[in-house]
């Protein structure tokens, strides 16, 4: 009995100390964990600056126009497609429009 | 018995112990007591460092939630002159990378203090160059700096700010409260060394961001208007120009350009002359724009209808011993036809049977000789004299955009009350105010000064205005498929070094909305001193339409002639 509650002591002991020592590893863990937030929120503000910087409209128009050799639309060449049922009995509903803009994203419509 | 030695010592001795505890009290009571105050003072400056710490600068973004302007943290470098060995190796060392030349890195690392900055707020490679360095004596810290990412793309509405994250001009000064972080400061311990003892729990306290602004904006509007701008600047060698497009429903900025450009990213050599708002800093005088104004006070007067007849005077017609001049000879018109040909001396006559309190009343009524309170800074309420201020010849030359000095948004805004039906709203550019977590904290709703004229009055001076664009001086403005209803400007400026008109110093303008029947646009374009032909039929309109055709195209607005296609839904 006395010999029980000796290593049940001494168990108690060394589950108090592996607690402690436990905790102060978590504790480096967190800090380490929190300036890998720091570094990934300030990649992320940078490639927020560069995505911007490369989607500017101006970007957009100068490699269309002088890289790919676009032209904007003239007069005549822009058809607006209304979505309402315009004539009765066809009607295009929104998520046909998807779907066929991601079959044609595809490859092209297929039946 | 030996009692009398030994009583003596024991005396002796107390005395000195009485002695030595009263210097011991009364240093104590000095330090403790008397001095207490200015040594705990002394202890804490020894003993504390007080650094202030200051939240990211919010976002700004246009009205779909592009980015135009955003903080990001870059590194700083700093020397501890006091620690270093070699100022000029560490000099050599740092130039290449700093871009600063060697001399003047040591200049500034010779100096006698402890701490001293070389760079700030540099490029992210540069910071990671100077960490590989791992030079003695030097330091790398992060700071927020601002970026506009789309460059030169609204700069004169978001302005810029300073080194110190503080707001100088546009919406980054004008929104400076809501944009700027949290300021936070903290007291640190030092031990005896001097050695900075971080408190716990220091890294939470990181301070909270500034909110985030979405404006009316829309960046491809802005882009298509500073584009077209830019052009028609360069193209007739004007001296600078403005456009400025509005929701007339709501009062909402869609875009706001000025020419010349600038990039808030580089303001260091620039003066204030270039980054000034003009469409709302600067007036002009209108000239023929105006007679829209007057035309509309007359319809809702009765004064006029479109069908009243006005005689032109065959071009001439003298007033307070000044001859008014239209550029051809006219006779019998109608009152359409005075605005179609943008006749001075049928807008003279129109003013006079309005007579000058009522004239005045509707200038009013229209937004001149106010600020239109846009959430700008920097706004001037142009001028305005009352009538009791009136010459002789004022009543006339008012009516046809003359001593009289208006701001391009302020006629935006006028024009923008007869698209909407007679009712004027407030123009504004910051739509909502979030905070760092997406909470909504301010929302702007369009809000109605008042009405100005009834939809009926605003109903007739679209048609006749559309006759402009049909059959008069605006005819460049037309957009195919599309009816546009404005009104051409031209006028003379004012010859600082006369005093007089000048006869080579002109504004040309164009001023309207599209689609007439139901606006989507109400838009201006000014040029200010065009080379060459300087008629806004000529300078402005022509930007107009290329500016509207493009906008509403991008907006998906119908032509007239649009071919209804209906396509049938496929199941896949």
């Amino acid at each position: 009995m006395k010999m029980l509650t000796i290593v049940a002591g001494v168990m108690l002991v060394f589950v108090f100390v592996w607690e402690r020592v436990d905790v102060v590893r978590l504790g480096y863990q967190i800090e380490r964990l929190k300036s890998q937030k720091v570094l990934l929120e300030r990649e992320r503000d940078q490639l927020q600056v560069k995505f911007s910087s490369l989607t500017a409209p101006e970007r957009i128009a100068k490699v269309a126009t002088e890289k790919l050799g676009l032209v904007p639309p003239q007069q005549g060449q822009v058809l607006m497609v209304h979505q309402s049922g315009d004539v009765p009995g066809l009607s295009l509903q929104p998520v046909g429009q998807v779907r066929l803009a991601r079959h044609i994203a595809a490859g092209g419509v297929s039946e | 018995m030996t009692a009398g030695p030994s009583r003596g010592r024991r005396y002796a001795m107390l005395f000195l112990f009485l002695c030595g505890f009263s210097i011991i009290l009364f240093r104590l009571v000095t330090l403790q007591v008397l001095q207490a105050a200015e040594l705990t003072a002394k202890a804490d400056r020894q003993h504390q460092k007080t650094v202030s710490f200051e939240g990211a600068r919010g976002t700004v973004s246009d009205r779909h939630g592009k980015v135009l302007a955003m903080n990001v943290e870059v590194p700083s470098v700093f020397g501890v002159p006091t620690s270093l060995e070699s100022p000029s190796t560490v000099a050599r060392h740092l130039s290449p990378v700093l871009h600063i030349r060697t001399g003047e890195l040591e200049r500034k690392l010779r100096q006698d203090k402890s701490f001293v900055w070389l760079a700030r707020k540099l490029e992210p490679e540069q910071g990671r160059r100077l960490e590989q360095l791992s030079l003695d004596g030097i330091g790398v810290v992060m700071e927020g700096r601002r970026f506009y990412p789309k460059g030169p793309l609204l700069a004169h509405v978001l302005g810029f700010s300073g080194m110190d994250g503080q707001g100088l001009e546009g919406l980054e000064r004008r929104y400076d409260s809501h944009l700027h972080g949290e300021k936070r400061v903290t007291v640190l311990q030092r031990d005896a060394l001097g050695r900075t003892v971080f408190p716990k729990g220091l890294a939470e306290q990181v301070p909270t961001p500034g909110h985030a602004l979405t404006l009316t904006v829309d960046e491809v509007i802005q882009y298509i208007a500073e584009k077209e701008l830019e052009e028609a600047v360069t193209h007739t060698h004007a001296k600078s120009g403005t456009i400025i497009i509005m929701e007339p429903q709501s009062g909402a900025i869609l875009a706001m350009a000025v020419s010349p450009r600038f990039d808030p990213n580089v303001v260091a050599k620039l003066t204030p002359d270039r980054w000034r708002n003009r469409a709302l800093t600067d007036t002009y005088e209108p000239g023929s724009t105006m007679k829209v104004v007057v035309a509309a006070a007359a319809l809702e007067e009765k004064v006029m209808t479109p069908g009243s007849m006005v005689f032109g005077e065959n071009g001439h017609m003298v007033i307070a011993n000044t001859t008014i001049h239209d550029h051809e000879k006219l006779g019998w018109i109608t009152f359409s036809e005075v605005i179609q040909k943008s006749s001075n001396i049928g807008a003279a006559k129109t003013g006079m049977a309005l007579g000058e309190q009522r004239l005045y009343r509707y200038l009013q009524g229209f937004g001149f000789g106010q600020r239109t309170e846009i959430d700008l800074p920097g706004e001037v309420s142009g001028l305005l004299k009352a009538p009791k201020d009136w010459g002789r010849r004022s009543l006339a030359s008012i009516s046809m955009g003359q001593e009289i000095g208006v701001t391009p948004l302020q006629m935006v805004s006028a024009l923008a009350t007869l698209a909407n039906g007679g009712v004027m709203m407030k123009p504004y550019v910051v739509s909502e105010v979030r905070d760092q977590k997406g909470l909504l904290l301010k929302e702007v709703l369009p809000q109605v000064k008042r009405r100005v004229v009834s939809p009926d009055t605003a109903r007739t001076m679209t048609t006749m205005m559309e006759g402009v664009v049909t059959n008069g001086t605006g005819a460049k403005a037309a957009i195919p498929g599309f009816r546009v209803a404005g009104k051409t400007g031209t006028a003379q400026k004012i010859d600082p070094r006369t005093g007089a008109y000048s006869s080579t110093q002109f504004v040309g303008s164009f001023v309207g909305y599209v689609p007439a029947e139901s606006p989507r646009l109400a838009m201006i374009v000014v040029i200010d001193e065009p080379q060459g032909e300087a008629w806004g039929g000529a300078v402005a309109a022509p930007v107009f339409r290329r500016v509207g055709e493009q906008v509403l195209n991008y907006l998906g607005v119908s032509r007239e002639d649009t071919v209804k296609i209906a396509l049938a839904t496929r199941d896949y």
